[in-house]
Protein backbone atom coordinates (compact mmCIF):
# COMPACT_ATOMS: atom_id res chain seq x y z
CA UNK A 1 0.00 0.00 0.00
CA UNK A 2 2.88 2.58 1.00
CA UNK A 3 4.37 1.90 -2.25
CA UNK A 4 1.32 2.63 -4.58
CA UNK A 5 1.23 5.76 -2.40
CA UNK A 6 4.76 6.52 -3.15
CA UNK A 7 4.81 5.49 -6.76
CA UNK A 8 1.37 7.49 -7.17
CA UNK A 9 2.47 10.17 -5.40
CA UNK A 10 5.79 10.90 -6.84
CA UNK A 11 4.39 9.93 -10.48
CA UNK A 12 1.73 13.00 -9.25
CA UNK A 13 5.03 15.75 -7.93
CA UNK A 14 7.05 15.05 -11.43
CA UNK A 15 4.14 15.54 -13.64
CA UNK A 16 2.33 18.47 -12.09
CA UNK A 17 5.64 19.73 -9.84
CA UNK A 18 6.66 22.40 -12.20
CA UNK A 19 3.42 23.90 -12.58
CA UNK A 20 2.88 23.82 -8.87
CA UNK A 21 6.22 25.52 -8.28
CA UNK A 22 5.18 28.27 -10.69
CA UNK A 23 2.20 28.86 -8.80
CA UNK A 24 4.16 28.82 -5.50
CA UNK A 25 6.32 31.36 -6.66
CA UNK A 26 3.84 33.83 -7.63
CA UNK A 27 2.50 33.51 -4.14
CA UNK A 28 5.78 33.15 -1.82
CA UNK A 29 8.22 35.82 -4.49
CA UNK A 30 11.13 33.87 -4.18
CA UNK A 31 12.56 30.59 -5.26
CA UNK A 32 13.56 29.17 -1.71
CA UNK A 33 10.33 30.84 0.01
CA UNK A 34 8.65 28.88 -2.92
CA UNK A 35 9.94 25.65 -2.65
CA UNK A 36 9.60 25.33 1.04
CA UNK A 37 5.93 26.54 0.55
CA UNK A 38 5.55 23.92 -1.99
CA UNK A 39 7.28 21.13 -0.24
CA UNK A 40 5.23 21.75 2.80
CA UNK A 41 1.74 21.42 0.78
CA UNK A 42 3.01 18.37 -0.68
CA UNK A 43 4.27 16.88 2.65
CA UNK A 44 0.41 17.47 3.79
CA UNK A 45 -1.36 15.73 0.46
CA UNK A 46 1.33 12.57 0.88
CA UNK A 47 0.34 12.52 4.28
CA UNK A 48 -3.35 12.46 3.20
CA UNK A 49 -2.83 10.54 0.03
CA UNK A 50 -5.14 8.08 0.16
CA UNK A 51 -8.20 10.66 0.76
CA UNK A 52 -7.25 12.79 -1.44
CA UNK A 53 -5.79 11.10 -4.52
CA UNK A 54 -8.85 11.87 -6.78
CA UNK A 55 -8.39 15.42 -6.06
CA UNK A 56 -4.54 16.54 -5.36
CA UNK A 57 -3.35 19.10 -7.45
CA UNK A 58 -6.89 20.92 -5.90
CA UNK A 59 -6.02 20.33 -2.61
CA UNK A 60 -1.78 21.25 -2.78
CA UNK A 61 -3.52 24.44 -4.61
CA UNK A 62 -5.63 25.44 -1.62
CA UNK A 63 -2.95 24.17 0.55
CA UNK A 64 -0.32 26.54 -0.36
CA UNK A 65 -2.79 29.85 -0.47
CA UNK A 66 -3.85 28.97 2.95
CA UNK A 67 -0.33 28.35 4.15
CA UNK A 68 0.85 31.57 2.80
CA UNK A 69 -2.37 33.67 4.04
CA UNK A 70 -2.44 31.86 7.28
CA UNK A 71 1.70 32.67 7.25
CA UNK A 72 1.09 36.09 6.88
CA UNK A 73 -1.55 36.21 9.95
CA UNK A 74 1.30 34.58 11.60
CA UNK A 75 3.76 37.04 11.10
CA UNK A 76 1.62 39.57 11.00
CA UNK A 77 2.63 42.66 9.02
CA UNK A 78 5.82 41.76 8.22
CA UNK A 79 5.31 39.08 5.38
CA UNK A 80 6.09 41.22 2.80
CA UNK A 81 8.24 39.81 0.73
CA UNK A 82 12.11 41.69 1.22
CA UNK A 83 12.96 43.21 -2.04
CA UNK A 84 16.31 44.34 -2.41
CA UNK A 85 15.10 47.84 -2.92
CA UNK A 86 11.69 49.32 -2.77
CA UNK A 87 10.28 49.51 -6.34
CA UNK A 88 11.21 52.66 -8.48
CA UNK A 89 8.57 55.10 -8.82
CA UNK A 90 7.73 55.62 -11.92
CA UNK A 91 7.89 58.91 -13.98
CA UNK A 92 4.62 59.95 -15.09
CA UNK A 93 5.20 59.83 -18.74
CA UNK A 94 8.17 58.59 -18.91
CA UNK A 95 9.34 56.88 -22.07
CA UNK A 96 6.31 55.24 -22.32
CA UNK A 97 8.05 51.44 -22.25
CA UNK A 98 6.30 48.80 -21.60
CA UNK A 99 8.75 46.95 -20.17
CA UNK A 100 9.72 49.46 -17.92
CA UNK A 101 6.38 49.64 -16.19
CA UNK A 102 6.03 45.88 -15.84
CA UNK A 103 9.59 45.46 -14.09
CA UNK A 104 8.16 48.06 -11.59
CA UNK A 105 5.01 46.29 -11.62
CA UNK A 106 7.00 43.07 -11.13
CA UNK A 107 8.86 44.30 -8.21
CA UNK A 108 5.77 46.13 -6.46
CA UNK A 109 3.54 43.04 -7.06
CA UNK A 110 6.43 41.15 -5.14
CA UNK A 111 6.28 43.82 -2.00
CA UNK A 112 2.71 43.11 -1.58
CA UNK A 113 0.99 41.48 1.96
CA UNK A 114 0.56 37.73 0.67
CA UNK A 115 -2.91 37.79 1.17
CA UNK A 116 -3.34 40.50 -1.84
CA UNK A 117 -0.70 38.68 -3.92
CA UNK A 118 -2.77 35.56 -3.15
CA UNK A 119 -5.85 36.98 -4.68
CA UNK A 120 -3.84 38.71 -8.08
CA UNK A 121 -2.45 35.11 -8.17
CA UNK A 122 -5.57 33.56 -8.25
CA UNK A 123 -7.37 36.14 -10.83
CA UNK A 124 -4.78 36.81 -12.75
CA UNK A 125 -1.99 33.49 -13.10
CA UNK A 126 -4.98 31.00 -12.21
CA UNK A 127 -7.72 32.66 -14.14
CA UNK A 128 -10.37 32.54 -11.74
CA UNK A 129 -13.41 34.55 -10.94
CA UNK A 130 -14.22 36.62 -7.92
CA UNK A 131 -16.20 33.73 -6.80
CA UNK A 132 -13.87 31.11 -7.55
CA UNK A 133 -11.22 32.70 -5.93
CA UNK A 134 -13.58 33.42 -2.68
CA UNK A 135 -14.16 29.79 -2.41
CA UNK A 136 -10.53 28.72 -3.14
CA UNK A 137 -9.79 30.68 -0.09
CA UNK A 138 -13.10 30.25 1.76
CA UNK A 139 -13.55 33.89 2.45
CA UNK A 140 -16.84 36.11 0.94
CA UNK A 141 -16.99 37.74 -2.84
CA UNK A 142 -16.83 40.79 -0.95
CA UNK A 143 -13.45 40.21 0.71
CA UNK A 144 -11.76 38.87 -2.54
CA UNK A 145 -13.38 42.29 -3.78
CA UNK A 146 -12.00 44.47 -1.20
CA UNK A 147 -8.38 42.60 -1.02
CA UNK A 148 -8.20 43.29 -4.91
CA UNK A 149 -9.15 46.85 -4.48
CA UNK A 150 -6.17 47.60 -1.69
CA UNK A 151 -3.35 45.41 -3.93
CA UNK A 152 -4.46 47.98 -6.97
CA UNK A 153 -4.48 50.84 -4.53
CA UNK A 154 -0.95 49.71 -3.50
CA UNK A 155 0.45 48.89 -7.37
CA UNK A 156 -0.89 52.95 -7.60
CA UNK A 157 1.17 53.95 -5.04
CA UNK A 158 4.15 52.07 -5.98
CA UNK A 159 3.66 52.57 -9.83
CA UNK A 160 2.13 55.88 -10.60
CA UNK A 161 2.98 55.27 -14.65
CA UNK A 162 -0.14 53.02 -13.93
CA UNK A 163 -2.77 55.39 -13.66
CA UNK A 164 -1.26 56.17 -17.50
CA UNK A 165 -2.54 53.35 -18.53
CA UNK A 166 -5.15 53.77 -21.25
CA UNK A 167 -8.90 53.02 -19.28
CA UNK A 168 -11.09 51.84 -22.09
CA UNK A 169 -14.24 50.07 -20.01
CA UNK A 170 -15.30 48.30 -16.88
CA UNK A 171 -14.74 44.54 -16.75
CA UNK A 172 -17.69 43.44 -14.42
CA UNK A 173 -16.38 39.77 -14.29
CA UNK B 1 -10.34 48.35 -13.53
CA UNK B 2 -9.29 49.01 -17.18
CA UNK B 3 -8.78 46.59 -19.69
CA UNK B 4 -5.44 47.73 -20.25
CA UNK B 5 -4.12 47.47 -16.62
CA UNK B 6 -5.94 44.36 -16.49
CA UNK B 7 -4.20 42.68 -19.47
CA UNK B 8 -1.10 44.26 -18.24
CA UNK B 9 -1.18 42.78 -14.43
CA UNK B 10 -1.99 39.48 -15.94
CA UNK B 11 0.93 40.04 -18.20
CA UNK B 12 3.38 40.97 -14.92
CA UNK B 13 1.85 37.50 -12.35
CA UNK B 14 2.89 35.50 -15.42
CA UNK B 15 6.03 36.90 -15.60
CA UNK B 16 6.94 36.72 -12.11
CA UNK B 17 5.81 33.25 -12.07
CA UNK B 18 7.89 32.60 -14.88
CA UNK B 19 10.58 33.84 -12.97
CA UNK B 20 10.77 30.22 -10.84
CA UNK B 21 13.56 27.83 -11.21
CA UNK B 22 13.28 24.14 -11.72
CA UNK B 23 13.60 22.38 -8.66
CA UNK B 24 14.96 18.74 -10.03
CA UNK B 25 14.73 16.76 -6.45
CA UNK B 26 10.88 17.98 -5.39
CA UNK B 27 9.04 14.84 -5.13
CA UNK B 28 12.00 13.24 -3.26
CA UNK B 29 11.97 16.46 -0.75
CA UNK B 30 8.63 15.90 -0.50
CA UNK B 31 8.16 12.66 0.20
CA UNK B 32 10.78 13.17 2.90
CA UNK B 33 9.05 15.97 4.67
CA UNK B 34 5.53 14.02 3.69
CA UNK B 35 6.85 10.63 5.60
CA UNK B 36 7.92 12.89 8.64
CA UNK B 37 4.46 13.98 8.87
CA UNK B 38 3.07 11.12 8.69
CA UNK B 39 4.43 9.69 11.58
CA UNK B 40 4.24 12.93 13.36
CA UNK B 41 0.25 12.61 12.78
CA UNK B 42 0.23 9.07 13.80
CA UNK B 43 2.16 10.01 17.03
CA UNK B 44 -0.79 12.28 18.14
CA UNK B 45 -3.35 10.84 16.41
CA UNK B 46 -6.78 11.56 18.05
CA UNK B 47 -6.70 15.08 18.83
CA UNK B 48 -4.56 16.17 15.65
CA UNK B 49 -6.69 18.86 13.86
CA UNK B 50 -6.52 18.12 10.37
CA UNK B 51 -6.04 20.66 7.55
CA UNK B 52 -8.37 19.45 5.80
CA UNK B 53 -8.52 20.74 2.19
CA UNK B 54 -10.21 19.82 -1.32
CA UNK B 55 -10.58 21.48 -4.44
CA UNK B 56 -12.65 24.00 -4.80
CA UNK B 57 -13.25 25.29 -7.80
CA UNK B 58 -14.88 22.49 -10.56
CA UNK B 59 -13.53 23.26 -13.93
CA UNK B 60 -16.65 23.44 -16.41
CA UNK B 61 -17.01 21.03 -19.05
CA UNK B 62 -19.52 21.26 -21.74
CA UNK B 63 -20.46 17.48 -22.71
CA UNK B 64 -23.32 16.18 -24.32
CA UNK B 65 -24.95 12.74 -23.22
CA UNK B 66 -25.17 9.92 -25.56
CA UNK B 67 -27.96 9.81 -27.46
CA UNK B 68 -29.56 6.48 -27.36
CA UNK B 69 -28.83 5.56 -23.77
CA UNK B 70 -29.29 2.11 -22.44
CA UNK B 71 -30.81 1.09 -19.26
CA UNK B 72 -28.60 1.33 -16.44
CA UNK B 73 -28.49 -0.82 -13.23
CA UNK B 74 -27.12 0.91 -10.27
CA UNK B 75 -23.06 -0.42 -10.03
CA UNK B 76 -22.51 -3.24 -7.43
CA UNK B 77 -19.41 -2.57 -5.63
CA UNK B 78 -18.69 0.08 -3.59
CA UNK B 79 -15.18 0.54 -3.19
CA UNK B 80 -12.72 2.68 -5.25
CA UNK B 81 -9.95 0.05 -6.98
CA UNK B 82 -7.28 1.43 -8.77
CA UNK B 83 -6.55 -0.97 -11.41
CA UNK B 84 -2.92 -1.41 -11.46
CA UNK B 85 -2.07 -1.48 -15.61
CA UNK B 86 -5.32 -1.01 -17.69
CA UNK B 87 -4.80 -1.13 -21.19
CA UNK B 88 -3.08 2.22 -22.33
CA UNK B 89 -3.76 3.42 -25.87
CA UNK B 90 -0.81 4.97 -28.09
CA UNK B 91 -0.20 8.63 -27.65
CA UNK B 92 -1.18 10.49 -30.27
CA UNK B 93 1.23 11.83 -33.00
CA UNK B 94 2.44 14.79 -33.40
CA UNK B 95 0.02 15.34 -36.36
CA UNK B 96 -3.07 14.74 -33.94
CA UNK B 97 -4.62 17.97 -34.94
CA UNK B 98 -5.26 16.86 -38.62
CA UNK B 99 -8.39 14.96 -37.16
CA UNK B 100 -10.76 14.68 -34.15
CA UNK B 101 -8.93 13.11 -31.20
CA UNK B 102 -11.27 10.29 -30.11
CA UNK B 103 -11.46 9.14 -26.51
CA UNK B 104 -12.20 5.82 -24.99
CA UNK B 105 -16.07 5.49 -25.40
CA UNK B 106 -15.71 7.16 -28.52
CA UNK B 107 -16.33 10.71 -27.39
CA UNK B 108 -13.86 13.72 -28.84
CA UNK B 109 -12.09 16.18 -27.85
CA UNK B 110 -14.17 19.81 -28.95
CA UNK B 111 -11.85 21.91 -27.64
CA UNK B 112 -8.85 22.84 -25.12
CA UNK B 113 -8.04 26.12 -23.79
CA UNK B 114 -6.82 27.35 -20.76
CA UNK B 115 -9.14 27.73 -17.42
CA UNK B 116 -12.52 29.09 -17.91
CA UNK B 117 -12.83 28.72 -21.04
CA UNK B 118 -10.04 31.37 -22.17
CA UNK B 119 -9.43 32.30 -25.68
CA UNK B 120 -6.06 30.49 -26.30
CA UNK B 121 -5.91 26.93 -27.52
CA UNK B 122 -7.94 24.64 -29.83
CA UNK B 123 -10.88 24.32 -31.08
CA UNK B 124 -12.72 21.04 -33.40
CA UNK B 125 -13.59 21.84 -36.16
CA UNK B 126 -16.10 19.40 -36.63
CA UNK B 127 -16.89 20.38 -40.70
CA UNK B 128 -13.32 19.97 -41.64
CA UNK B 129 -12.40 17.13 -39.16
CA UNK B 130 -9.46 19.47 -37.85
CA UNK B 131 -8.34 21.43 -35.13
CA UNK B 132 -8.41 25.42 -35.31
CA UNK B 133 -6.33 27.19 -32.84
CA UNK B 134 -7.72 29.87 -31.17
CA UNK B 135 -6.58 32.85 -29.93
CA UNK B 136 -9.05 35.24 -30.14
CA UNK B 137 -11.48 35.83 -27.31
CA UNK B 138 -11.46 35.54 -23.51
CA UNK B 139 -14.44 32.63 -23.54
CA UNK B 140 -14.74 30.08 -25.93
CA UNK B 141 -17.19 27.25 -25.65
CA UNK B 142 -18.00 24.68 -28.68
CA UNK B 143 -21.61 23.27 -28.86
CA UNK B 144 -21.96 19.42 -27.85
CA UNK B 145 -23.33 18.88 -31.30
CA UNK B 146 -23.10 21.11 -34.90
CA UNK B 147 -21.48 24.07 -36.05
CA UNK B 148 -22.22 26.64 -33.08
CA UNK B 149 -19.52 28.13 -31.04
CA UNK B 150 -20.12 30.35 -28.15
CA UNK B 151 -17.70 33.05 -27.43
CA UNK B 152 -17.75 35.88 -24.79
CA UNK B 153 -14.69 38.66 -24.36
CA UNK B 154 -14.11 40.41 -21.39
CA UNK B 155 -15.29 43.93 -22.42
CA UNK B 156 -18.78 42.92 -23.29
CA UNK B 157 -19.51 40.90 -19.92
CA UNK B 158 -23.40 41.20 -20.87
CA UNK B 159 -23.22 39.71 -24.07
CA UNK B 160 -22.46 36.15 -26.10
CA UNK B 161 -21.25 35.72 -29.98
CA UNK B 162 -22.74 32.93 -31.35
CA UNK B 163 -19.64 31.72 -34.39
CA UNK B 164 -20.98 29.45 -37.10
CA UNK B 165 -17.73 27.49 -38.18
CA UNK B 166 -19.81 26.81 -41.45
CA UNK B 167 -20.72 29.84 -42.14
CA UNK B 168 -17.88 31.71 -40.42
CA UNK B 169 -20.42 34.39 -39.42
CA UNK B 170 -20.31 35.74 -35.80
CA UNK B 171 -23.79 37.15 -34.12
CA UNK B 172 -23.80 38.40 -30.75
CA UNK B 173 -26.51 38.55 -28.32
CA UNK B 174 -26.96 41.30 -24.88
CA UNK B 175 -27.82 38.43 -22.31
CA UNK B 176 -28.47 40.10 -19.09
CA UNK B 177 -25.92 41.68 -15.92
CA UNK B 178 -23.55 39.79 -13.84
CA UNK B 179 -23.26 36.60 -15.80
CA UNK B 180 -21.40 33.26 -15.01
CA UNK B 181 -21.53 29.55 -15.59
CA UNK B 182 -22.19 29.52 -19.32
CA UNK B 183 -23.40 25.84 -20.44
CA UNK B 184 -25.02 24.53 -23.16
CA UNK B 185 -28.00 22.83 -22.96
CA UNK B 186 -26.99 18.52 -24.20
CA UNK B 187 -28.48 19.18 -27.56
CA UNK B 188 -26.70 22.59 -28.51
CA UNK B 189 -30.09 24.21 -28.67
CA UNK B 190 -30.08 26.45 -25.58
CA UNK B 191 -27.09 28.24 -23.41
CA UNK B 192 -27.81 28.82 -19.80
CA UNK B 193 -26.24 31.64 -17.65
CA UNK B 194 -26.49 31.96 -14.17
CA UNK B 195 -27.10 35.89 -13.35
CA UNK B 196 -25.85 36.64 -10.24
CA UNK B 197 -27.81 40.63 -9.56
CA UNK B 198 -28.10 41.50 -6.20
CA UNK B 199 -31.68 40.91 -5.54
CA UNK B 200 -32.34 38.95 -9.05
CA UNK B 201 -30.17 36.21 -8.79
CA UNK B 202 -31.32 33.49 -10.96
CA UNK B 203 -30.68 31.94 -14.63
CA UNK B 204 -30.85 33.21 -18.56
CA UNK B 205 -31.87 30.36 -21.06
CA UNK B 206 -30.70 32.17 -24.01
CA UNK B 207 -32.22 30.24 -27.62
CA UNK B 208 -29.74 30.07 -30.35
CA UNK B 209 -31.92 32.42 -32.51
CA UNK B 210 -31.18 34.89 -29.92
CA UNK B 211 -34.74 34.70 -27.47
CA UNK B 212 -34.18 34.46 -23.88
CA UNK B 213 -35.90 34.01 -20.49
CA UNK B 214 -34.69 34.84 -17.53
CA UNK B 215 -35.56 33.74 -14.36
CA UNK B 216 -35.42 35.16 -10.42
CA UNK B 217 -34.94 32.07 -7.92
CA UNK B 218 -33.32 34.13 -5.41
CA UNK B 219 -30.23 32.82 -3.74
CA UNK B 220 -32.00 29.92 -1.95
CA UNK B 221 -29.16 28.96 0.21
CA UNK B 222 -26.61 28.22 -2.35
CA UNK B 223 -23.38 29.15 -0.91
CA UNK B 224 -20.50 27.08 -2.64
CA UNK B 225 -22.16 26.04 -5.71
CA UNK B 226 -24.33 28.68 -6.76
CA UNK B 227 -24.06 28.40 -10.56
CA UNK B 228 -27.22 26.65 -12.31
CA UNK B 229 -26.14 23.71 -14.24
CA UNK B 230 -28.78 21.51 -17.19
CA UNK B 231 -29.59 18.19 -16.27
CA UNK B 232 -29.06 15.71 -18.41
CA UNK B 233 -32.92 15.52 -19.68
CA UNK B 234 -32.04 19.57 -21.29
CA UNK B 235 -35.52 20.70 -20.00
CA UNK B 236 -34.37 21.39 -16.51
CA UNK B 237 -31.69 22.75 -14.72
CA UNK B 238 -30.38 22.63 -11.22
CA UNK B 239 -28.67 24.61 -8.43
CA UNK B 240 -27.29 23.10 -5.33
CA UNK B 241 -28.24 24.25 -2.20
CA UNK B 242 -26.49 23.72 0.97
CA UNK B 243 -27.34 22.41 4.38
CA UNK B 244 -23.90 23.29 6.54
CA UNK B 245 -21.59 25.72 6.34
CA UNK B 246 -18.22 24.61 6.27
CA UNK B 247 -15.54 25.67 9.16
CA UNK B 248 -12.85 27.95 7.33
CA UNK B 249 -10.08 24.92 7.24
CA UNK B 250 -12.74 22.34 5.83
CA UNK B 251 -12.71 22.18 1.82
CA UNK B 252 -16.26 23.01 0.92
CA UNK B 253 -20.04 23.34 2.71
CA UNK B 254 -21.58 20.32 2.52
CA UNK B 255 -24.50 20.24 0.11
CA UNK B 256 -28.15 19.20 0.60
CA UNK B 257 -29.35 18.71 -2.12
CA UNK B 258 -30.07 19.89 -6.27
CA UNK B 259 -33.27 22.49 -6.68
CA UNK B 260 -34.71 21.85 -10.28
CA UNK B 261 -36.20 24.08 -11.96
CA UNK B 262 -38.22 24.07 -15.50
CA UNK B 263 -35.77 25.45 -18.18
CA UNK B 264 -39.08 26.80 -19.72
CA UNK B 265 -40.73 28.57 -17.33
CA UNK B 266 -38.55 28.73 -13.96
CA UNK B 267 -41.08 27.08 -12.07
CA UNK B 268 -39.08 24.68 -9.20
CA UNK B 269 -40.37 21.49 -9.98
CA UNK B 270 -38.58 19.22 -7.71
CA UNK B 271 -35.83 18.40 -4.72
CA UNK B 272 -32.97 15.83 -5.34
CA UNK B 273 -31.38 15.07 -2.06
CA UNK B 274 -27.84 14.49 -2.94
CA UNK B 275 -24.38 15.51 -0.56
CA UNK B 276 -23.02 17.20 -3.40
CA UNK B 277 -22.98 19.24 -6.74
CA UNK B 278 -23.26 17.72 -10.29
CA UNK B 279 -20.80 19.43 -12.82
CA UNK B 280 -23.13 19.53 -15.43
CA UNK B 281 -25.80 17.37 -17.66
CA UNK B 282 -23.33 14.63 -17.84
CA UNK B 283 -22.88 13.95 -13.99
CA UNK B 284 -26.19 12.25 -14.78
CA UNK B 285 -26.82 8.62 -15.67
CA UNK B 286 -28.49 8.02 -18.81
CA UNK B 287 -31.38 7.12 -16.75
CA UNK B 288 -31.30 9.26 -14.21
CA UNK B 289 -31.18 6.81 -11.44
CA UNK B 290 -27.21 7.26 -10.24
CA UNK B 291 -25.53 11.76 -10.52
CA UNK B 292 -21.90 11.58 -9.53
CA UNK B 293 -20.98 14.74 -7.50
CA UNK B 294 -18.18 16.67 -5.65
CA UNK B 295 -18.96 16.39 -2.22
CA UNK B 296 -17.80 18.35 0.94
CA UNK B 297 -14.28 15.94 1.03
CA UNK B 298 -14.56 13.88 -2.15
CA UNK B 299 -16.70 13.30 -5.79
CA UNK B 300 -18.77 10.99 -5.09
CA UNK B 301 -21.55 8.07 -6.59
CA UNK B 302 -25.02 8.98 -5.07
CA UNK B 303 -28.25 7.37 -5.76
CA UNK B 304 -31.15 9.97 -6.73
CA UNK B 305 -33.99 8.05 -5.77
CA UNK B 306 -32.59 8.73 -1.88
CA UNK B 307 -29.37 10.51 -1.88
CA UNK B 308 -27.32 7.66 -0.74
CA UNK B 309 -23.86 7.47 -1.39
CA UNK B 310 -22.84 4.61 -3.15
CA UNK B 311 -19.19 4.92 -3.92
CA UNK B 312 -16.52 7.85 -4.00
CA UNK B 313 -14.96 8.20 -7.33
CA UNK B 314 -11.70 9.85 -8.53
CA UNK B 315 -13.18 12.43 -10.44
CA UNK B 316 -16.43 14.59 -10.02
CA UNK B 317 -15.83 16.04 -13.39
CA UNK B 318 -17.22 12.80 -15.52
CA UNK B 319 -19.59 12.45 -18.79
CA UNK B 320 -21.36 9.32 -18.68
CA UNK B 321 -21.15 7.83 -22.24
CA UNK B 322 -22.98 4.66 -21.44
CA UNK B 323 -25.14 3.05 -18.88
CA UNK B 324 -21.98 1.48 -17.28
CA UNK B 325 -19.21 3.69 -18.38
CA UNK B 326 -17.62 7.24 -16.88
CA UNK B 327 -15.08 9.13 -18.92
CA UNK B 328 -13.08 11.42 -16.68
CA UNK B 329 -9.45 13.09 -16.69
CA UNK B 330 -7.21 10.59 -14.76
CA UNK B 331 -6.67 12.29 -11.55
CA UNK B 332 -2.77 13.19 -10.62
CA UNK B 333 -1.90 14.70 -13.35
CA UNK B 334 -3.78 15.68 -16.54
CA UNK B 335 -2.03 13.56 -19.04
CA UNK B 336 -4.76 10.89 -19.49
CA UNK B 337 -8.05 10.42 -20.26
CA UNK B 338 -9.66 6.65 -18.84
CA UNK B 339 -13.05 5.25 -19.48
CA UNK B 340 -13.98 3.49 -15.82
CA UNK B 341 -16.60 1.72 -14.70
CA UNK B 342 -19.10 3.44 -12.23
CA UNK B 343 -16.66 1.73 -9.28
CA UNK B 344 -13.84 3.98 -10.90
CA UNK B 345 -12.35 0.69 -11.89
CA UNK B 346 -10.24 2.05 -15.09
CA UNK B 347 -10.65 -0.26 -18.03
CA UNK B 348 -8.56 2.01 -20.56
CA UNK B 349 -6.55 4.92 -20.45
CA UNK B 350 -5.47 7.75 -23.20
CA UNK B 351 -2.82 9.62 -23.39
CA UNK B 352 -3.17 13.17 -24.32
CA UNK B 353 -0.78 14.76 -26.81
CA UNK B 354 1.46 17.22 -24.96
CA UNK B 355 0.23 20.06 -26.02
CA UNK B 356 -3.05 19.14 -24.15
CA UNK B 357 -1.77 18.08 -21.06
CA UNK B 358 -1.79 21.61 -19.64
CA UNK B 359 -5.17 22.74 -20.49
CA UNK B 360 -8.77 22.33 -19.88
CA UNK B 361 -10.64 20.06 -22.09
CA UNK B 362 -14.37 20.00 -23.23
CA UNK B 363 -15.34 16.81 -24.83
CA UNK B 364 -18.68 15.89 -26.84
CA UNK B 365 -19.88 12.59 -28.17
CA UNK B 366 -18.20 12.01 -31.84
Amino acid sequence: MAEVTDGEFTAFVNERGAALLRVAYALAGNQHAAEDLLQNALAKAYARWPRIRGDAEPYVKRILYHDQVSGWRRRSRRSEVPVAELPERAAVGDSGDDTDLRLLLRDALRALPPRQRAVLTLRYLEDLSVEQTAALLGCRAGTVASQSAKALARLRQLVPGLDELPSRTEVTR
Amino acid sequence: MSRALDATLRAVVHDLADGVRPSPDLAAAALRRGRRLRRRGRATAAGAALLAVVAVTLPFVLLRPEPAARPAGPPATPPVTATPSPPIRPTPGPDWVTKPLVLPGDWVVTRAGTRAGSGKGFLLDRGRGRYLQTDRYDGIFPAPTGSLVAVTEKDRPRDVGLVDLVSGKTRWYEVGRALAGLQWSPDGRRLLFTTRQVDHFGFIVLETDGTKQAHVTGWLGCTNFCEFTWLRNGREVGLTLTARRAPESAPRDLAKGVQVFSADDGRPTRFVTMPGAPVGPDAWSPDGKLVVVQGQDAPLLVETATGRVVNPLPSADVAWVSADRLLYRRPNGSRDFVLADPTGRELVRQPLPKQLVDLELTVAPS
